[in-house]
């Protein structure tokens, strides 16, 4: 189900690449390169490109430009404070999301008599 | 038609300088990058911050920091852009403000419910935004 996967992958990619950049350093391409190596190979670079430039202008990275032997320089990214913190977030939504989506799972959701018991 | 929107949008000369060497950069991409490059202009010149010079100009250079890159690397056109290309350019052009028509309508829409919320008096006000995270 390549495409359901898609679009599951949409909502939480910032936080998956908060996430990597948590653990080091990267530009684009790096970040880009991992997740493929991962098996997210539906990725699109520019995407990944495009939400980089979204974390960076809301202030969540810290970008050095470094000179490239071919083409333009390189952005590298390091994830700072307040980046941490909106990867703290992202790891607490992520939580409450996988636990609640465990309970449908186990059935341990609110059944159709439960929720007609509370009436208006 | 994207040459009338410059004139009519960008005033100052420095912005009409970037814009010319953001064409010639876009003009000197690889063949297949170079149509790639052309096809995802045209879509965010439709539909980006065509009323905010700055922002306009800021988005191609953008644009073409990210095309050069990938030819650096060797990173395929479908790779850059993805299996839909419609989801790139929009994720793309959420980085820049201003924006089309249709802009101003998806906020005319969450604002004109707003006040229809409050009509109602009742509901908590919506923020307007879409996501929480």
């Amino acid at each position: 189900m390549p495409k359901q996967i898609t679009e599951m992958l949409k909502g939480t990619l910032e936080g998956i690449v908060l996430a990597i950049l948590a653990g080091r350093a990267a530009y684009g391409y790096e970040i880009t390169a991992w997740l493929r190596e991962q098996g997210f190979t539906e990725i699109a670079e520019g995407t990944v490109y495009a939400l980089l430039l979204r974390i960076e202008q809301r202030g969540l990275v810290d970008v050095e430009k470094v000179p490239s032997e071919k083409g333009p320089p390189r952005k590298v990214y390091t994830l700072n404070a307040a980046g941490h913190e909106q990867l703290d977030d992202f790891w607490r939504n992520w939580s409450f999301l996988a636990e609640r989506l465990d309970q449908l799972r186990t059935g341990d959701a609110p059944t159709a008599s439960t929720t007609a018991n509370e009436g208006e | 038609m994207a040459k009338n929107i410059i004139e009519l949008v960008v005033g100052d000369l420095a912005d009409k300088r970037k814009y010319r060497e953001y064409k010639a950069r876009a003009k000197a991409l690889p063949a297949g990058y170079r149509e790639a490059e052309a096809a995802v202009e045209r879509y965010v010149m439709y539909l980006g911050p065509t009323d905010d010079g700055a922002s306009l100009i800021a988005m191609l250079g953008d644009l073409a920091d990210l095309f050069e890159q990938a030819v650096a690397d060797g990173t395929s056109v479908r790779d850059l852009v993805g299996a839909d290309p419609v989801e790139f350019a929009e994720t793309f052009m959420a980085n820049y403000s201003g924006g089309s028509w249709i802009t101003k309508e998806r906020a005319r829409l969450a604002a004109s419910i707003d006040e229809a919320v409050g009509d109602a008096g009742g509901g908590t006000a919506g923020t307007g935004s879409g996501s929480a995270s």
